[in-house]
């Protein structure tokens, strides 16, 4: 699998380094000439330099085969765009961006981006009350036995408008949160799930595919 | 009121300005004043009913033009221009019966509305006054009568036909804070919040009640 | 000449080109809004503008709240950044649902997309081409200059 990371700095370094031992294939684009001549010395990684909201880089970066792109870069607005770039212009199936400003997240979900917040993370660790040690680290779990999906539901899913206790969830898996304009609903037997809601499911692996066909619909 | 002039009180020419291109529609006759002093002389010689005042300028600064005006001419209503991010909408401008605010920058529908809004409240009439926004425009005029008790009642009257404004439970934990139940205001402005999470003026009013800084000010805007 | 419905617009940016347009649209009896990460970039404004200015970085979203794009009729971006052009543009048409926006993008290769998401976009660079090669086709090149 290809995985296309633009930014630099330490971040970027380990991350190559730890998708490398996995087995993936990678390749950093980076706009500072001196961090692409270090990163390429020291990782099995394709290093591009220049600006990977140009859609020149992207082109040469490989983008048109690759799976995967990580939007790393210290600045909010760069990873939007390159995330768009990624999107609509070469169809990059799954994209990230990483925003700083916490409030961001909700922007770019509404400009169809996958985004995530460390300051996010970070700051509801230290709000939650539990000490450090027993916060679980929720993405992944377990050392990937454990899957958490957020599912949202369109009208023709065939779980709209049905109760939580009618639906037949297989074994080991649950529906662990509904976020419902905007906020988080506990559910009960009796919630009625509804087109737009947005379910947080707990999977294991081999149901997975189960539960997401079931909720979505989806046979693909 | 209709027919009575608007003074608009700000020390940034470009602001006098707007205020007066945003409002020449509403067909009002317009006095501007560059500071406090200039408007309390101008307060002599015109009988003004609305004054829009902008709370930050230099040398007498609008809490103080508020005072003074509020001592002076306490029928006068007042509109108070603030700053993002000014510790302002004190309870000491609702105790001097100042309850409308509008933020910089704005847009001269908005502020259009706002005074609109202001003007028509003089004219409602209480018997008439049975939903939610006529009861919380209702509530304000008596604020800027200083007619606390009276502003509760109607507020209280307000919820009761729809409970679903932030809007309310923030003026009414206000009403109450200043009328000394500390405890009862956080409640209204945790309800507030819990109504609306993003609403500014109850964050702030519980964020400045329950922080060990004795002395602050209630948000109504 | 700009309709004569007074707009309310908000200027991103107060470089050359954006105290340009806030100056300009000022004097045409609009209301602007003009807002730059750096207060001295108001000292372009010419003297009778009589709009605001925000001082804050506008890709952190509570600045842009505070300038109320909800209430605006035009946005119109002209940092130096074509990402933040593209950001703020974005945001104040498809989340704030301002009526137009323009952003100014120096770089034609993103436009294309940035059309379709619904941004009016202007690249002084494709325009800039554009008038240099209208004019050498006009005259063309016949003698050599005098020395």
């Amino acid at each position: 699998m290809k995985v296309l990371i633009v930014g630099g700095g330490k971040l970027v370094y380990f991350l190559t380094r730890a998708l490398i031992s996995k087995g993936y294939s990678v390749t950093i684009i980076n706009r500072d000439a001196e961090e692409c001549k270090w990163m390429s010395r020291r990782l099995k990684a394709t290093v591009v330099y220049g600006d990977g909201s140009d859609p020149q880089i992207l082109e040469e970066a490989g983008s048109h085969s690759t799976d995967v792109m990580l939007a790393v870069t210290p600045n909010d607005q760069d990873n939007l765009v390159i995330c768009q770039l990624a999107n609509l212009r070469f169809h990059i199936p799954r994209t990230l961006a990483v925003v700083n400003d916490p409030e961001n997240e909700e922007v770019f979900r509404k400009l169809d981006i996958t985004a995530i917040s460390t300051v996010g993370i970070l700051s509801s660790l230290i709000e939650q009350k539990a000490g450090f040690d027993q916060i679980i680290n929720l993405i992944p779990l377990s050392e990937g036995k454990i899957n958490v999906t957020e599912v949202e539901l369109t009208k023709d899913s065939p779980v709209a408008g049905k109760a939580l206790v009618d639906i037949a969830m297989p074994e080991n898996s649950l529906i662990a949160s509904i976020l419902r304009g905007g906020r988080p609903i506990v559910p009960r037997g009796a919630t009625l799930l509804l087109p737009g809601d947005r379910l947080i499911a707990i999977t294991l692996p081999e149901n997975y595919g189960r539960v997401l066909r079931m909720l979505t619909g989806d046979v693909s | 009121m209709e027919s009575k002039p608007v003074l608009i009180v700000d020390d940034e020419k470009n602001i006098r300005l707007t205020l007066s291109q945003s409002l020449e529609p509403l067909g009002l006759e317009l006095d501007t004043a560059v500071n406090g002093e200039e408007a309390l002389a101008k307060l002599k010689e015109k009988n003004f009913g609305l004054i829009l005042l902008d709370l930050r300028m230099p040398g007498m600064d609008g809490m103080e033009v508020l005072r003074q005006v509020s001592r002076l001419r306490p029928d006068i209503r007042i509109i108070i221009i603030t700053a993002h991010g000014t510790v302002d909408s004190a309870v000491e401008a609702m105790k001097l019966g100042a309850v409308d605010f509008i933020q910089k920058p704005f847009s001269p529908t908005e502020i259009r509305d706002l005074v609109s809004r202001v003007i028509d409240r003089e004219k409602l009439d209480e018997q008439k006054a049975d939903d939610y926004h006529s009861s919380i425009e209702l509530a304000k005029r008596c604020i800027g009568d200083r007619n606390f008790d009276a502003a509760t009642e109607y507020v209280r009257k307000a919820i009761s036909l729809d409970p679903s404004y932030p809007e309310a439970f923030n003026l009414l934990g206000a009403l109450l804070e200043i009328r000394g139940s500390n405890l009862e205001a956080l409640k209204h402005y945790r309800a507030a919040i819990s109504l609306d999470p993003t609403y500014e003026p109850a964050r702030r009013n519980l964020h400045r009640a329950t922080s060990m800084e004795p002395k602050g000010t209630i948000t109504l805007e | 000449m700009l309709s004569n419905h007074r707009l309310h617009i908000i200027v991103v940016g107060c470089g050359r080109l954006g105290s340009y347009l806030a100056n300009k649209l000022s004097h045409d009896g609009h209301s602007v809004v003009v807002i730059d990460n750096d207060e001295s970039a108001f000292n372009a404004l010419s003297s009778e503008y009589s709009g605001f200015r925000v001082e804050g970085d506008v890709t952190e979203f509570a600045v842009l709240k505070e300038v109320k794009p909800d209430k605006a009729d035009v946005v119109i971006a002209t940092t130096r950044e074509d990402n933040v052009n593209l950001m703020v543009a974005q945001i104040a048409r498809r989340i704030f649902r301002v009526p137009r926006v323009m952003a100014r993008v120096f770089d034609p290769k993103r436009e294309e997309i940035y059309r379709d998401l619904g941004v009016e976009t202007i690249s002084p660079t494709s325009i800039a081409g554009d008038e240099f090669l209208k004019a050498l086709k006009k005259q063309p090149i016949i003698e050599k200059a005098e020395p």
